[in-house]
Parts: C-alpha cells; structure tokens; sequence
C-alpha cells in the first residue's frame, strides 16, 4: 500500500514535470499574442516522431544528438508557422476564431501526414537511462529521474532566460503591454514569431522525454493538448507560474486518480477539478481579471 | 434589406435542394448524401449562429449533436416512445445540457468558453464508453446497433427508399434555417453586434449580454440535439467515432467555405464540403491531409467564405452601395 | 531636426491629419496645442512610427522616415512618451528603465542613461525595486518619461506630459521638461493649454480639426483673436 502510494506519487511527480513544460509554451503564447494553438499537440507527437527519425540512423544513437538536432528543427518549423499562417490573420478583427481555424487545420493535416509516413502503429523509443535504483519493493528508474532532471532543467532555463536576458525582458514586456512594446522599439511581430518557435520546442521536447514511456502514435497529441490547455486555463492564462502549480496538481491528481478509479476517469476528474476552479475562480489560480 | 437578402438567398437554396430528387431519386446513394448534406447544414448553422454571430467561442457543437443522437435512441428504445416525439425530447435534454455549459461558460472569457466547451467533447467518448454510458443503454464501445426507423403515424422511413425521410429532413432543415433566420433578424442579432463591437457599451445600455448569450446556447443546442436524433434514427447506429476529429473538422471546413457569420454562407458550405469529401474518398488515409490543407489554404485566402466572397464582388460592382467595411449582415 | 510635410493620417479608414506641416529646429522646444480629439496624439504617434498609415513626407536629420515602423525610429533617437504612459505593470521600475534602453544604438549608453535618469528623478532611484503597477500616478509620469529618455533620444515626442496630474507636480514636469531640454534634447509635446508648459515652447502649433491652425512664436498667439476665443474662452 505504502509503497504503491510513493509510486504514484512519484508518477505524478514525473508526468507533471514534463506538463508543466508543457503548460507553460502554451500559456507563453497566450500570453504573449492572445493566439490559441490547436496544433500544438500535433507539435508533440512531431517531436517523439523527430527522435525516432534520429534513431532510425544507427550512429545518431544518442539522445544529446537527438536533443540537438530536434530543438533548432522546432525552432524553425514554429516560427515559419507563425510567420506564414499566424501573422496575416492578426489584422483581421476575428482572428481568434480564424487562428483557432487554422490550427486545427494544421492538426488534421500533420497528424494525418505522420500516420501516412510512419504508419498507425505506435513507435517507442529508447530508454534515456537504463536501470533502477531499488530499496526493497520500491523502485525508481533512472529514466523517470533523468526525465524530471531534464523538464524542470529545462523550466529553469527558460525562466533565466525571461528574466534576465533583453529578449526575454521584451518577451515579457510584449505580454503585459503590447503598445508600450512597440514604444521603447521592440519588434513586436518578431517577438510573436519566436514564443511560437519557443513554445514549439518546448512541447516538442515534452514529446521526447513522454515517448520513451508512452509510445508515439499519430493523434497521441490530442491528450496533451487537452492536458495543457486545462492545466493552463487552472492555472490562469498567461500566467507562468499559475502553470507551474497546475501542473503538478493536475499530474497528481491524474495519477491517484488513474490508480483508485481507472484511466478512464481521469479527463472527467480533471474537467470537474477545472470547471469548479473556473466557477470559484473565472481567471484561474494566478490569472489576472479583465 | 440585408435580412430580406439572406432569406431569398435561402429560398432560392431550398428550392435548387427541394427539386435535386427530380434527378438523383433513383440513386440511394446520392440521396443518402443528401441527406447527410442537411444534417451537417443544420449543425453548422447552429455553429454559425452561437461562434460567428453571437461571438461565444463555441467547441461543443458536435458533443450536442451526439448527445442529441443518443438520447433519442435510447429513449425510443428504453421508453418506447415514437422516434418522432423522442427526437424532441431529445433536443430538449441536449438544450438543457447546453444551458447547463452555458452557465458557468458565460462567466469566463474566450479561450476559457473554447476549453469548456470542448472539454464536453473530450469527456463524452469516457462517459458513453464508460459504466455509466452502458448504464444509461448506450452500449459501451460497441455503441448502439438498432435504432427503431423514423415513422409518422404508422408510415414507416426506410433506408431502401430516402427519398421520404429526405423531404422529412429537408422540412426539418428549412424550419431550423428559418428560426436561425428570425433570430439574426430579431433584437437577439442586433443585440449580438452591439456585444461583439462593444460589450461593455452594450451592457451599459442595458443588454444583458449573459441572458441573450445563454438564449443563444439553449437554442443552437436544441436544434442540434433534435437534429442529432434525426440522424441516430435514420441511419440506425451510433458509435463514438462521431466524436473523432474527423467530423469536427468537417463541420469547420463547412463553415470556413461557407464564412463564419455569413449565414446561409453554412448551408452553402455543407453542400460544398461534404460533395468535396465524397470526392476525395477514393484517396483514403490522404483525404484527411488533403481537407487539413483545405482549411489551413481556405482561412488564409478566403476568410469570409463564399458568402464574403459574393460580397466582395458585389460591392466592387456597386461601391456607393456599402461604404462601411464589415458590417455585414 | 525634423521637418513634415502634409502629413495625412488614418485611423482605420477615418482621416484624421490633413495636411499637417511642421518644423522643429534642433534644440527647441516645440509646443503643439489643440483641443481633445483633433488629431494631436494621432500626429505624434505618426511622427514616431506608431501608426503607419500616413502620406506626405516626414524627415529627421535629413533622412526620409515616413512609414518606418517605431523599432526602426527608436534606434534613430525619436522617442514616444505616451500619454497614458503605457508602462510594463508586472515589472519593476529598474526593469522598465531598462526595457527603454532596448534599441540598438541606446545599448552602450545604458548605464550612463540610467544614472543620468536617476539623477533627475531620484524618486525613481528610491523605487527602483517597486512593480510599475504600484506607482502612484505622479511616479508612473515620472517613469514613463524616464522610460523615454533611456532611449537615448535626441527627439522627445511627448503626448500630453501634464495629463491627471495635480499644480505643484505640473510644475515640477515643466521644470524636468526645461531640463531635458538644457541637455540638448530636442522636444515636441502636445498639451491642451496648460500655463506652465506652453511658457517654455519656442514655436507654437494649433491642431484643429486635423488640420493646423495657427502657426508662430508665444507673442503672435497672445494677439491671435481666434486662439484666445478657444483657449480663454475670451
């Protein structure tokens, strides 16, 4: 029983780590250009499938490699995304709806594209980190340790970069005063592009550390994307550290759930969780009104 | 004058519809997606109504059109009663459920509205899967497999001859397009663009924006509940797989042809998008790549549909006519 | 230093300019009056790029920068105040001054700039730790002009710089203004007839209706019958 409560625990430790990666792209875009990602869990899966390409060569088998390779390949793909089909809807005075459109287009259109190309069947990928530490009945697998090391690592590193470099200064700036922005000379269309290119990596890298303990399948996305956007919306829209909280609340709470009801209940758990918070609280945890 | 416009608009539409079996009849299979063109058109109407004009970023559309589907098969096949009355009754309990949504919804803003929304969606395929789905007769995965045929005191619709149960649904989609029709017309529509241009003037004028708003939710998930029935019942099993992204989609190219708050601009598009869907079947597993390109091609070079487009020309042709830029309809 | 020429501005697909011209010569002052919602925040934000649907000709320095967009004109040295100050309201007063300095050519002078500012504002230097969103409304002013000359403009557009504030601190913003000045920093600022500001201006513009309306020094405008009528209500 002890035991099978520290495992889940630490599950919910694990997986909530990854979300709050996660989250946190998205309510970075939020934030910052009010724009909705429907695709953004296609952007998920496109990163477990870029690491399974990598692993396809046989001298590539490293995740560092992987890991180098995939981040400037989302990078890039993210923001020629914003920049081609993003941007030219913003002039317009219903481009939420139409960005919404739009990216749900996009995801019926890469998820469709990975199942033409890798086919349905689910593709797992290595572990990062072979062997476990036990204690008795206890076990902890290095993979789930690295996979926590390197989402919160990779949170941190983010966080530095909002707060102490000039780009993340006008990343943050852009979010809480677009027009005070454009004054003091930020190029605010690029800003746009490059948190949607951020955001890109992030979900991308998620992919990767979730692949090797979820497989990758062609609409695997969908759940992550669900997962997200509620632990974005508990958490407050545009709020970075409202995201963080969520996260691990909603990775807990999945996970006793999961263990005392079964899978299924899950998503209907999280919802109830959400739609109470969101009657109590309309902004979130840590959203601001208005 | 832009009302009297979209209703010989919808005229001349029904009336092109209401003469097609004059030269499909005796094709079942073009009259069955016919049919299916009328379902959908009714759905993105009421898609149309609740996203493109009363502004609610709306993401439930198809979890009230398979609430409403379910319902009235399980309650024809649980309580007995005729199809025709159950598919009502099965409007009113998707319309409740709307209003239900609608409620804790209409406190919150946009993106939130979405996540709600669709979360109804997300949490539809457990339910109905799930204990209590097979408790209420839904069948689990397996879905429900009988579902009693459409029949009006005594006279029976059949899969084998459509041609009834088409101008059934035809009546049906004519009667919907009507209502949503009287209410872009009412003080209900005017009411929305003062909201959407700007909601705290509206309020301040004594719009509620919250009663008008929860209205416009219990109506569009009635017609879509009942409409939903009127599937179940003629063609005869339901699955989950309505709730896949495949129909969903569907929907949104219908409207995105069609023009988001272009009514009947998502009439148009229903027959246009589901004709293209047809069309690209012989594809297979491309035809979901092919229509996500659509969407993604559609919303950047036609943004206001068919129906934007037909005004863009029309007012090049006659520029004094319309001097002010978006206010249509 | 800057030289317009029948400027025209659009709002959406409303005209709000109409053949506005006017002269700034390097190191004035220069105080455009009119009254509210004729145009004057309009013509300022033209001038720094941050509306971009005008004709007509603006130059700076001889260089032709209609329709450039503010991230260019900003690393030229013309800088927007904003009227409503338009500050980062979750960041502290440190991290807004710093964001002012984001343009290329303000870089090397950051740390310069910000002693500077924090000599003429020691308020802010108090404060710098404090959320911009807790400034009162005199400090938030303060802030925002600061925020502007961290730029290390040589041009200040200033909309409105007096705006909701109260005698004493109007004084106190035509004294900075005064100072700035000194320093060698050109300023062109848009004010309804406030005593105190307009004193300090050595060419005088009336906006109205879009179009300019009086032209010339503080003198011809005292014996300018139409101006007195609007202004004085005389």
């Amino acid at each position: 029983m002890l035991t099978e409560i520290i495992d889940v625990i630490i599950s919910g430790m694990i997986n909530g780590s990854v979300y709050a990666l996660m989250a946190v792209g998205l309510t970075l875009i939020y934030g910052v250009s009010k724009a909705f990602n429907f695709a953004y869990g296609s952007f998920y899966s496109m990163g477990g499938y870029l690491a399974f390409l990598v692993f396809g060569f046989a001298f590539l088998h490293n995740y560092l490699i992987v890991f180098c390779l995939a981040a400037p390949i989302l990078f890039f793909f993210g923001y020629i995304i914003e920049k081609l089909l993003v941007a030219p809807l913003r002039k317009r005075d219903d481009w939420e709806v139409k960005v919404m459109m739009i990216t749900l287009g996009m995801a019926l259109f890469l998820d469709n594209s990975f199942q033409v190309v890798f086919g349905a069947r689910m593709k797992s990928l290595p572990s990062i980190l072979e062997g476990s530490f036990e204690a008795g009945e206890f076990i902890l697998s290095y993979q789930d340790v690295v996979i926590f090391i390197l989402s919160i690592s990779g949170i941190l590193t983010f966080r530095w970069f909002l707060n102490n470099t000039r780009t993340g200064m006008s990343v943050r700036a852009v979010a809480q005063n677009p027009a005070g922005a454009q004054i003091v000379g930020i190029p605010k269309e690029f800003v746009f592009s490059a948190t949607f290119a951020i955001s890109t990596v992030m979900v991308g890298m998620g992919g990767i550390l979730l692949a090797q303990k979820y497989f990758v399948t062609p609409d695997g996305g969908w759940d992550i994307l669900v997962k997200s956007w509620v632990i974005t919306a508990f958490g407050g829209m545009g709020s970075i550290k409202g995201s963080l909280y969520a996260a691990f609340i909603v990775g807990m709470l999945e996970a006793f759930v999961g263990w005392q009801f079964g899978m299924t209940w899950t998503l209907i758990a999280l919802f109830a969780v959400l739609l109470t918070t969101l009657v109590i609280r309309p902004q979130g945890l840590m959203g601001k009104r208005g | 004058m832009e009302h009297k416009r979209t209703a010989i608009i919808l005229a001349v539409i029904w009336s092109i519809v209401a003469i097609l079996p004059l030269f499909f009849g005796s094709t079942n299979f073009i009259m069955h997606i016919l049919i299916i063109c009328l379902i959908w058109s009714v759905v993105a109407s009421c898609w149309d109504l609740i996203m493109g004009f009363a502004g609610i970023f709306s993401f439930g559309q198809v979890a009230f059109f398979v609430i409403g589907a379910y319902s009235s098969a399980i309650i024809s096949a649980r309580a007995g009663i005729p199809p025709i009355f159950a598919v009502f009754m099965a409007g009113i309990i998707s319309g409740l459920l709307g209003v239900l949504v609608g409620i804790p919804c209409l406190k919150l803003k946009g993106a939130y509205i979405a996540l709600v929304t669709f979360a109804v969606h997300m949490i539809l395929e457990p339910m109905l899967k799930g204990d209590i789905g097979r408790f209420i007769g839904t069948g689990g995965s397996r879905g429900i497999l009988t579902i009693e045929p459409m029949n009006i005191f005594g006279y029976a619709f059949t899969n084998s001859h459509p041609i009834p149960y088409f101008y059934l649904i035809l009546f049906v989609a004519v009667i919907c397009s009507a209502i949503i029709w009287l209410v872009i017309r009412s003080h209900w529509g005017a009411a929305f663009l003062a909201l959407k241009d700007a909601e705290d003037f509206a309020t301040c004028l004594g719009v509620s924006a919250f009663k008008y708003k929860l209205m416009v939710f219990a109506l569009t998930s009635f017609l879509t509940g009942m409409i939903g029935g009127f599937y179940a019942h003629y063609v005869g099993m339901l699955s989950t797989r309505m709730l896949g992204i495949d129909l969903f989609v569907t929907l949104m190219v219908i409207l995105v042809i069609g023009g988001v708050g272009k009514f009947p601009g998502a009439v148009i598009g229903a027959f246009i998008t589901v004709a293209i869907n047809e069309m690209l079947s012989p594809l297979g597993s491309y035809r979901p790549i092919i229509l996500g390109a659509m969407v993604v091609i559609l919303v950047l070079l036609l943004p206001d549909g068919i129906i934007g487009l037909i005004q863009k020309l029309v007012a090049k042709r006659e520029p004094m006519v319309s001097p002010l830029r978006n206010n249509q309809p | 230093m800057i030289k317009i020429q029948n400027l025209n501005s659009y709002y959406d697909d409303f005209h709000v300019l109409k053949n506005v011209s006017l002269e700034v010569e390097k190191g004035q002052i220069v105080v455009m009056l009119g009254p509210n919602g004729h145009g004057k925040s309009t013509f300022l934000k033209s001038v720094c790029g941050l509306v971009k649907k005008v004709t007509g000709s603006i130059s700076y320095e001889g260089k032709d920068i209609t329709g450039l967009g503010a991230e260019k004109t900003v690393n030229m040295g013309i800088t927007y105040v904003a009227e409503n100050r338009e500050l980062f309201p979750d960041m502290t007063v440190l991290e807004n001054l710093k964001l002012g300095a984001y343009s290329r050519s303000a870089r090397p002078f950051e740390k310069e700039n910000l002693e500077k500012v924090f000599s003429l504002f020691p308020r802010l230097k108090a404060r710098q730790a404090q959320f911009a969103s807790t400034m009162s409304g005199g400090e938030a002013r303060m802030l925002a002009i600061a925020r502007g000359l961290m730029s290390n403009a040589r041009f200040l557009a200033m909309d409105e710089p007096s705006l909701g504030l109260q005698p004493n601190l109007r004084i106190e913003v035509a004294r900075i203004i005064k100072e700035i000045n000194s320093a060698g920093i050109t300023v062109l600022l848009v004010e309804q007839n406030i005593p105190q500001i307009t004193a300090l201006a050595d060419k005088l513009y009336v906006l109205e209706e879009g179009r300019i309306s009086f032209e010339g020094s503080k003198d011809e405008a005292l014996g300018n019958d139409h101006l007195k009528e609007i202004f004085l209500g005389m």
